[in-house]
């Protein structure tokens, strides 16, 4: 059974289930469908797919497997009447449609079809199943629906439905992608992955803990006695370093939600937000202005911020080759004697965990991006998306 | 699905495509699952299905705190501490310290209801997971009386979700799914229609007009929903405002816009 389709969805990263699968087999067997294709997209759909951000890929297969099939224009009552065929859902045999196509081969024009099909429309009067040459059921013509043919028009089915392919072609669903940059709501709840709860904090013992005062109080003879203990409190540190330089300029809201949502985020122990300007040198400034003088030495980050924080770098890391490799190359102030790419270097021996998002990052590999390629051989590099924030939370997070 | 259809009532207008959605899940004795924007109706869905149908309806409202356990039962001990410290009869008797939480209840009710779990994404990430082999086998155990509580009518269970959290794959594979999209405006005239039968035309298109316009708006923080301008029609009426005004003084803008930053925004972009 049209396991063609099942294997389209997967090849378009769509992960379907055996479940599901079998779950849609079974509002097959129950009618839910009615033997209309648009019907069969709506239902494959609630099933198959679970999440907004997937329905494009799910149209881009749907496309791919049942394209041509198309929607309703112009068509009586009484075709429609002759054509509402429920018992007939062979249009998911593929073998019979096979079969059928089979006996001719039907080069399909698709201006043709169409002037055909009009035709047609005015010339017919009485109901055909099974035929060649009218519209109607179960045949092998261009027109009708539950045919064998796979490149003409479809007609009737369930009504009151905004057709499949209207719907895959305005691909209203293409803003949902999870690979599309993200907002301030989306990054919080990203940031919410960085967790680790713990007990064993220095902090004075504040909750009361039921289950010890209970037993507590049973062996005392059922006279409370009081347990206390420490919260669980979140034992991550965060530090996030951003890129204010010339090139980021374009991502400043991008910047100031995820500045934001960082701020907003009071689960973490403590958080630390420093800016650099193009790379990380000797000084890191307080604030997103980067003016001189306002800054604090890298070498004092190191020591006063143990490796236990968890690094966020964000920076398009398009620096021009001197920025990063020339002990002079920083214009706006001291390069304490080392290159760019030694500071980065000293970033990533002292912290252990860090990675670098990037607004503007290549997909794949991007030889011609210099910088780029090289930030990327130092520091995992994610693309600043909800999947990639995600990723990165993940990596930020496992051990090793 | 002969009389078990779900249909749009009087007070909630459903796209064909959400009809469709409830009626598989019922015909599949599946959970729905319905995410959407907030204010686009997803908790008023349940209601609307439950008079539909004729069904009780009842609502679980999740909370950050919420455990799967809470829904099943509580065993009240504190209450069998004081009464066994005071003397009362039937403390031996720990069924009666044993209350049904909202799911214990849907299945314990002797006819077939409609069972809202309300917002599950705001309880832990764990929450969902737990509650899988109940909403499976419509069935749980209760230590304490070593008792199991089965469905007696498999209930119809919606589940509505802010997407604040990303639910588990497992518990995602069980469900039928929904997404309900922002309506388009012939639809948000129905549903207007529904609330306010006798709202005069031309004050609703204007209104409707500013509202797109403000959401079309590229910088807003937070775009109004299907609720807010649902409020705001009823407060233009109220306040009597005359419809040719209302893109110049934007009266009670309040009602749809929230935020300050948003405010300016909105001012500014109309004049």
């Amino acid at each position: 059974m049209f396991s063609k389709f099942f294997y389209t969805l997967k090849n378009k990263g769509l992960d379907v289930t055996l479940s599901e699968w079998l779950t849609l087999q079974d509002a097959l067997d129950k009618g839910l469908c009615e033997s209309s294709l648009t019907q069969f997209y709506y239902v494959a759909r609630m099933i198959l797919v679970k999440s907004e951000t997937e329905f494009d890929k799910f149209d881009m297969a749907f496309e791919e497997c049942f394209k041509g099939i198309m929607s309703e224009n112009e068509v009586g009552k009484n075709m429609l009447a002759w054509l509402d065929k429920p018992e007939m859902s062979a249009l998911l045999h593929e073998e019979e449609k096979h079969w059928l196509n089979q006996i001719e081969e039907i080069h399909v024009d698709k201006d043709d079809v169409e002037e055909k099909f009009k035709e047609r429309l005015k010339d017919q009067n009485e109901e055909h199943n099974g035929g060649s040459f009218w519209i109607g059921t179960m045949g092998k013509t261009q027109f009708g629906n539950t045919g064998g043919n796979v490149g003409g028009v479809r007609v009737g089915g369930a009504t009151g439905y905004q057709s499949a392919f209207a719907v895959i072609g305005a691909r209203k669903y293409k803003d949902f992608r999870d690979d599309r940059v993200i907002d301030n709501r989306q990054f919080q709840t990203a940031l919410r992955r960085l967790r680790q709860f713990s007990t064993k904090l220095d902090i004075p013992k504040t909750e009361l803990d039921i289950d010890t005062t209970i037993d507590k109080t049973c062996n005392n003879g059922g006279y409370l006695q009081i347990e206390m203990m420490r919260p669980r409190k979140n034992a991550v540190k965060l530090m996030l370093l951003m890129d204010s330089g010339g090139t980021m300029i374009p991502y400043s809201r991008l910047m100031n939600d995820l500045f934001q949502s960082v701020n907003k985020s009071n689960h973490f122990k403590d958080v630390k937000v420093y800016y650099f300007h193009n790379c990380i040198y000797s000084k890191l400034y307080k604030t997103p202005e980067c003016e001189n003088g306002d800054w604090i030495d890298t070498e004092w980050l190191f020591r006063n911020a143990d490796s236990d924080y968890k690094v966020i770098i964000v920076g398009d890391a398009a620096m021009a080759p001197e920025e990063l490799y020339s002990d002079t190359g920083n214009y706006r102030g001291p390069n304490g004697g080392l290159s760019g790419y030694q500071w980065l270097q000293l970033v990533k021996r002292h912290y252990k965990k860090v990675v670098w998002m990037n607004p503007k990052m290549a997909p794949g590999r991007a030889p011609w991006r210099e910088a780029e390629t090289a930030v990327k051989e130092i520091f995992p590099m994610y693309k600043l998306t909800v999947k990639g924030l995600n990723d990165a939370m993940i990596k930020l997070m496992v051990n090793k | 699905m002969v009389n078990t259809a779900f249909s749009s009532t009087q007070d909630y207008v459903a796209s064909e495509e959400l009809l469709a959605s409830v009626n598989v899940a019922i015909a599949l004795k599946k959970p729905l699952l319905i995410k959407g924007e907030p204010g686009t109706g997803k908790t008023m869905l349940a209601q609307a299905v439950a008079n539909s149908l004729g069904k009780r309806l009842i609502i679980w409202n999740v909370k950050s705190t919420t455990k799967a356990q809470d829904g099943l039962y509580m065993y009240d001990t504190i209450q069998r501490l004081y009464d066994g410290q005071f003397g009362e009869e039937g403390v031996d008797d720990i069924a009666r310290y044993i209350k049904l939480g909202k799911l214990g209840e849907a299945f314990e009710s002797e006819e077939q209801v409609v069972l809202l779990i309300d917002e599950i994404d705001k309880a832990d990430l764990e929450f969902p997971n737990d509650l899988l082999w109940e909403l499976d086998q419509m069935e749980f155990y209760i230590h304490e009386t070593k008792r199991t509580v089965k469905a007696k009518h498999r209930p119809i269970v919606i589940i509505t979700s802010n997407a604040e959290k990303e639910l588990p794959d497992a518990f995602l594979r069980r469900c039928i799914f929904h997404y309900i999209d922002f309506p388009d405006e012939a639809l948000m005239e129905e549903i207007i229609k529904t609330h306010y039968p006798d709202v005069e035309e031309n004050l609703m298109r204007n209104a409707m007009q500013v509202f797109y316009d403000i959401r079309a708006m590229r910088d807003i923080r937070k775009k109004p929903s299907t609720s807010e301008l649902i409020d705001w029609i009823n407060a233009l009426q109220i306040g009597g405002i005359s419809a040719d005004t209302l893109r110049e003084k934007l009266p009670f803008v309040g009602v749809v816009v929230k935020k300050d930053e948003d405010l300016e925004t909105v001012k500014n972009g109309m004049k």
